[in-house]
């Protein structure tokens, strides 16, 4: 008798838990409203995976701590609900990331797809699940190739609902990394380049792109090597380099094994000037201890200001400091202030449509003007990409620094630059 | 003569990742899959010992060789030995093991680039004009010492030729007094300790990252099947045949197929002689 009365005593038990954890029946989350759930896919064992959830984790906090999103007359927080897709690691199918991003519209109700898939190829495979389940999302690290916009404007019906807040490499290219070699050459009197990319589809675009437009602008493209992704060992490439006199080696690897490159060209003293204009590696703060100071003078672009402190605009030093206190570093890298305006953003769509259908947002989105982070943050009409510049007032800014003494000094775009770049002592004549 | 530089520096890594996986197989006929997690465990336990502990480097290194050792040991005692003798399962065991220590570590917060050994002397050196850093000279230094060490223990020392005699015939050594199940242990605790001395002089030239742990057992696989499963002089040789055919890809074709050299070689082999340049086990099967 005695153990059926506790038998049933247990079961009464998890059926209250059981209801009060449904939002209907919980006092706190009916205060606060359903949430609004942002499904993020990130490779979370990546910098560009990490920094994004990070950012948005921000962001959702600083929200929901103002009072968060107002839906018509109703209040409402916003949710982010992350899952790993693995999509940066070698050898990982871009089928595993698609199945995440199911996994969240379906299984987490996801009102938004938020961050990633981090990976191109995931990214662009992606768009067609986006489009059968008529979600919006916005893209904010990782992928960078123009081919994701250039589809949403050949086949905008099908694709309206992908949008991206962080850069793409035909801007990168054309609007920041050649600027910078032409400074380089005009300043520093260097023109040989030695291009070292991964074989991923946005560093050999970004590579392609950038040694035929700096070939046409007076480079001498001495050679280009590809490096499959988890490559450690890039002696033989950086000996290369220094045997055909290259003065400026240009990398594009989003790989954490980047750092290694980095090492090695201190070790061996190769003498040329390492940019670069994606290097995973080189973003972060701890790059600095990890390569014991051996990746001094390293360029490296984080693709959105913010994500290495600067005064792009107002509110970036805000967002650093905010970032710096909450995880106890600054912002790491791509995918840190972009991810961070996503809320931000859809908060203001959200609110001017007062409605969360994917046609209100898209329309709503369409019409963003909002001073973020990293500049004025707008979305080009047809094709959702964010309209860059090199000035904040007009658009979204990016950042390019070097590492001088155990700093992250911004050298580009001029108008938030706050140093100049050195060379190593052993490129000195 | 960059090429021959970075070619023996190359094959030297190679044997080094590979010969405690040969050495595992060659004495217990154990296919150790997790040879490759064992690495990357040392990285990132002589780190720790380092950074968390804060012990002496040197101090680091002997106690996480000791502690692999002992892994090791355990390894075959609580495990490997339920399935002994059973192909599949220990192939099954060993591989699942691998991945659940790979997939722990990245669970516990081991990813980044923020992990890295230091390296044991600073500097470069020009050797015909070419810079070689002091760090992989040491590479070649180590890798003929543990070549070395493995032929004296193997060829003078008594336990090392019980372990030659279990490589040999495992059923004869067993007729003659040696304790088949002690030979595994000790085999899988050296093949550990192994790993170890590979990750330690291999990493400060990288950082310690998750994903090392299934190239190096990519790696060591390729170099044991070309050289013959089981054999220590063919894992050598195909060390250095694999090591300069990659660095001879990356001058002359292309860094992007370094990888591709080596699991062409592995094809290669098992389609023109599966035991691999010096095996022996199925050496009758192909003349049939």
């Amino acid at each position: 008798m005695k153990g059926k009365r506790s038998i049933l005593l247990v079961g009464i038990s998890f059926l209250l838990i059981g209801l009060l954890s449904i939002p209907t029946f919980s006092a706190t989350a009916y205060a606060q409203g359903k949430p609004i759930v942002l499904g993020a896919p990130l490779a979370t064992a990546f910098l560009y995976g990490w920094t994004a959830e990070k950012g948005l984790k921000l962001a959702v906090e600083e929200i929901n701590a103002a009072g968060g999103v107002t839906v018509g007359r109703e209040k409402r927080p916003f949710k982010v609900e992350v899952m790993d897709t693995r999509d940066l690691e070698p050898g990982v199918p871009v089928s595993d990331a698609l199945l995440v991003v199911e996994k969240l519209i379906l299984e987490k109700n996801a009102d938004f797809i938020a961050g990633g898939p981090v990976r191109s190829e995931a990214a662009l495979a992606a768009m067609d699940l986006l489009s059968k389940y008529k979600k919006v999302s916005i893209l904010s690290t990782g992928a960078l190739t123009p081919a994701y916009h250039k589809r949403v404007e050949a086949e905008y019906d099908k694709f309206k609902y992908c949008f991206r807040i962080s850069g793409e490499v035909g801007w990168l290219v054309t609007g920041e990394f050649i600027p910078k070699l032409m400074d380089i050459k005009a300043k520093l009197g260097l023109n040989k380049l030695f291009i070292m990319v991964q074989d991923v589809a946005h560093a050999r675009a970004t590579g392609d792109l950038t040694a035929k437009l700096a070939g046409e602008k007076g480079w001498e493209i001495i050679g280009k090597e590809i490096y499959p992704t988890g490559t450690t060992d890039f002696s033989v490439g950086l000996l290369k380099a220094r045997k055909d006199n290259a003065q400026v080696i240009l990398i594009v690897m989003d790989m954490p094994e980047s750092s290694v490159l980095l090492k090695q060209w201190f070790d061996l003293k190769i003498p040329a000037l390492p940019f670069g204009t994606i290097i995973a590696a080189a973003e972060q703060p701890g790059f600095w201890k990890a390569t014991e100071g051996k990746g001094e003078y390293c360029m490296a672009s984080v693709v959105n200001a913010g994500n290495a402190p600067s005064n792009a605009t107002p509110w970036t030093m805000k967002f650093v400091d905010a970032y710096t206190k909450k995880y106890g570093l600054e912002p790491e890298g791509y995918g840190a202030s972009s991810s961070y305006m996503i809320p931000y953003v859809l908060k203001d769509a959200i609110e001017r449509t007062g409605s969360l259908k994917s046609e209100d947002i898209i329309a709503a989105l369409e019409k963003t003007d909002l001073m973020g982070v990293y500049g004025r943050i707008k979305f080009h009409p047809k094709n959702h990409q964010v309209i860059p510049s090199v000035d904040p007032a007009e658009g979204a800014v990016g950042t390019i620094f070097q590492w001088q003494a155990g700093k992250r000094v911004v050298v580009f775009p001029s108008k938030i630059a706050m140093g100049e770049i050195k060379l190593p002592p052993w490129m000195k004549k | 003569m960059d090429i021959l530089i970075y070619g023996i520096i190359n094959s030297f890594s190679l044997a080094l990742m590979a010969i405690g996986f040969t050495l595992v197989y060659g004495i217990s006929r154990l296919p150790n899959f997790a040879h490759g997690a064992l690495y990357v465990i040392t990285g990132f336990l002589v780190w720790s010992l380092i950074h968390l502990l804060k012990l002496n480097y040197v101090i680091s290194i002997l106690l996480a060789l000791v502690i692999m050792g002992l892994i090791g040991a355990a390894i075959y005692r609580f495990i490997l030995i339920r399935v002994r003798g059973m192909a599949t399962s220990e192939i099954i065991a060993t591989y699942a093991l691998g991945l659940a220590i790979l997939e722990f570590l990245r669970w516990g917060g081991f990813k980044g680039m923020t992990y890295t050994l230091p390296v044991f002397i600073e500097g470069s050196v020009n050797i015909v004009g070419i810079p070689v850093d002091f760090q992989r000279i040491i590479v070649i230094a180590v890798g003929i010492v543990v070549v070395s060490f493995m032929w004296i223990f193997t060829h003078f020392n008594k336990t090392g030729l019980a372990l030659r005699g279990m490589a040999q015939d495992e059923h004869a050594a067993m007729m003659l007094g040696i304790d088949s199940d002690w030979m595994a242990v000790i085999a899988m605790a050296m093949g550990s300790i192994l790993a170890g001395i590979a990750a330690i002089t291999l990493l400060p030239l990288g950082n310690i990252v998750v994903e090392a742990g299934y190239n190096v057992l990519i790696l060591s696989i390729a170099v044991c099947i070309v050289g013959g499963l089981g054999s220590w002089v063919g894992a050598i040789l195909a060390a250095f045949m694999i090591g300069f055919l990659q660095i001879i890809t990356v001058a002359y074709i292309q860094s992007h197929f370094h990888m591709v050299v080596a699991l062409l070689a592995i094809i290669v082999t098992l389609i023109l002689r599966p035991s691999g340049l010096f095996g022996r086990q199925k050496e009758l099967e192909e003349r049939v």
